[in-house]
């Protein structure tokens, strides 16, 4: 019996005493998951993400706890899984249409797709469990639509894809995030941005509804070649966008049936790296994505996107 | 990973949960439909028993297991035995996945692979590795001991000074129209607080017993032989024993103090039986089975981090 710290084993000991509510539950459910998710859980050990040592269960816990985060960003809008089930490393491949045996909690969009020609069923994210099959499925990146189920072909938020060539590095990708960022504010437009969890940043705006992707795409268009045209490096035109030493402000990515990384989606990047939400003012040289990562992303104190759904905006 | 609880019912038919299943899925409206069986024959379910009220049914009024005599010097009080102590488990069958029928093992030549019937069998003792020496069963029969129906009392000693170490199974003991000579035994052992010691022989084996009283009848419960139980010390699986500091046995004894109560077996209740006939009854009204890994010590972080996010996305 090993009984050295008095106190300690006092409140250990204590039969009137209350055990702590986790152990407590724990007994009465039978140490078992079930009565707090509906997924099957398996091969929880398996190590995806190899050079960090980071298995399954590390991946589900991160994904448990953003899920206050990311579940509202993620409500209905369709989901496309890069799902890595041999890990970082390993072959990774993008999923769209829900694959057979997707349980009855997951909710679905059907949409008719003219590229594929048939009738997509898209997984829809709108519950924690969803969001737990996901991770199960050693989806460690969640990418999801610019335009939600409500009204599909009208797109409800606005995405500068900013990405670097080297020899530049994500110290220049954030000086012409500042541009851009400029640029929308002399509009009046106050533009929300993130780390891509890669090389570079997502800058994003909520829009109000009723606008086409063409229209949004054409904005997005003019204001990169308003930065092209002012800044050195930056290319605005997709020809352009693999020239060594340049850095592209893609527009492309505001078409129908596009996606962007999800807010809180993991990458599949040896450090587990996060598409991070920052605040502009936190947003400054030296930072690197790395930073941003599976281990320190959840003890930040700050949600910058928080309001986002709120500040819908016109463009102009 | 899902319904592994087991795919058919016994007589080969498919279960209602994965037809449920595919009816349900509506998700892929092209995809595949379920692989008809093959099956032998097709009974149609009558009932199915399910153990739940074995308690009523088998108890001791059952059949007796052995009928003989206690026999005390010259008295001999004629006594039936039935099974006091029940095996609850459950006994699964071994089923061809395919069909669905019960599989049976035989006894098959280790040599040629061919199946022996039981008449061209004998046995051996291995004396070492492929050796055997060959009894036949005339010779193992002359060796056993003769079973002749007494329950052979020697001596009486104080219940209490048993040690519960060497007790096996119990049976009750129940009068063979000795309800005399039965009711005294039991109302003097009662008030000596004596339990008899003896042997009796069960099929081919002898056995060391002890009698005694309990609620008021005999029960008689079969000893493990001494060589068959291993002393702690003798076994070297206990390190040396220090002599603990004053101060911690006063506060290991104050804890024990405080934590002595009354035994009652109600207090553990068996979960595991409990559950396995959850799971049968649950099959049996046609719920889909979720097969759940266990994995105790992940589950509680990862039931820990549920429990956090479902509480946060309640107060959202």
């Amino acid at each position: 019996m090993l009984i050295h710290h008095p106190f300690q084993s006092e409140i250990l000991f204590d039969p009137h005493r209350q055990l702590p509510v986790m152990a407590g539950n724990l007994e009465s459910r039978g140490g078992t998951l079930r009565n707090l998710t509906r997924v099957s859980l398996t091969r929880l050990d398996k190590v995806l993400y190899p050079a960090a040592g980071i298995t399954k269960q590390d991946v589900l816990m991160y994904y448990i706890r953003v899920a206050p985060f990311l579940l509202p960003f993620l409500y209905n809008r369709p989901v496309t899984m890069h799902r890595f089930p041999d890990g970082v490393g390993g072959e990774g491949f993008f999923e769209k249409d829900a694959p057979a045996g997707t349980p009855d909690y997951v909710e679905i969009f059907n949409h008719w797709s003219e590229t594929a020609e048939r009738e997509v069923h898209f997984v829809l994210c709108n519950n924690l469990d969803s969001l737990i099959w996901i991770a199960n499925l050693a989806s460690l990146e969640i990418h999801s639509t610019l335009s939600t189920t409500s009204a599909y072909n009208s797109p409800d938020l606005l995405l500068f894809d900013i990405d670097p060539e080297p020899p530049l590095t994500f110290d220049d990708v954030i000086e012409v995030a500042h541009v851009v960022k400029d640029h929308l504010k002399t509009r009046g437009i106050r533009p929300f941005v993130k780390t891509s969890g890669k090389k570079g940043v997502h800058i994003v705006v909520p829009l109000v509804a009723g606008y086409t992707f063409s229209e949004v795409r054409d904005f997005v268009h003019g204001i990169g070649k308003d930065v092209a045209r002012d800044t050195r490096r930056v290319v605005s035109e997709f020809p352009r966008s693999r020239d060594k030493g340049t850095i592209f402000i893609d527009y492309l990515q505001n078409a129908h049936g596009k996606t962007m990384v999800a807010p809180y989606s993991l990458r599949a990047t040896p450090g587990a790296t996060v598409s991070t939400p920052v605040h502009w003012e936190e947003l400054h040289k030296g930072i690197r994505p790395e930073d941003f990562n599976i281990k320190t992303v959840l003890s930040r104190d700050e949600e910058p996107w928080r309001e986002i759904f709120d500040k819908r905006q016109k463009i102009r | 990973m899902r319904n592994h609880g087991g795919k058919f019912l016994t007589n080969g038919r498919k279960s209602v949960d994965t037809l449920r299943e595919n009816k349900k899925k509506g998700i892929t409206g092209s995809g595949k439909k379920p692989v008809p069986v093959k099956k032998p024959e097709i009974k149609k379910v009558k009932e199915v028993h399910i153990p739940l009220d074995r308690e009523e049914t088998k108890a001791a009024s059952g059949r007796p297991f052995w009928s003989g005599s206690i026999t005390i010097g010259l008295v001999n009080v004629p006594v039936r035995l039935h099974t006091m102590v029940r095996d609850r488990s459950f006994s699964f069958r071994l089923l061809h996945r395919e069909d669905g029928q019960p599989l049976k093992y035989d006894r098959v030549c280790t040599r040629d692979g061919r199946v022996v019937p039981w008449k061209d069998t004998v046995k051996g003792y291995e004396i070492r590795k492929g050796e055997f020496l060959v009894f036949e069963p005339d010779e193992l029969k002359a060796i056993m001991p003769e079973s002749d129906r007494k329950i052979r009392i020697d001596r009486f000693v104080y219940y209490l000074s048993l040690d519960p170490m060497y007790f096996d199974s119990s049976y009750i003991l129940v009068p063979d129209r000795s309800e005399e000579a039965y009711g005294l035994l039991v109302a003097a052992m009662q008030d000596l607080g004596r339990a008899a010691a003896g042997t009796i022989t069960l099929r081919t084996k002898e056995y060391p017993v002890v009698v005694h009283v309990y609620d008021g009848a005999l029960v008689l419960t079969t000893l493990h032989h001494a060589d068959e139980v291993t002393q702690p010390h003798a076994s070297f699986l206990i390190p040396p024993i220090t002599v603990p500091k004053e101060k911690e046995l006063i506060l290991a004894k104050r804890i024990i103090t405080d934590l002595t109560g009354d035994f009652s077996i109600n207090d553990y209740p068996d979960r595991y039986h409990e559950a396995i006939l959850d799971l049968i009854n649950k099959k049996l009204a046609g719920e889909k089975i979720v097969y759940q890994e266990s994995h105790p010590e992940e589950a509680k972080e990862l039931m820990q981090a549920l429990q956090e996010t479902i509480a946060t996305l309640a107060r959202k």
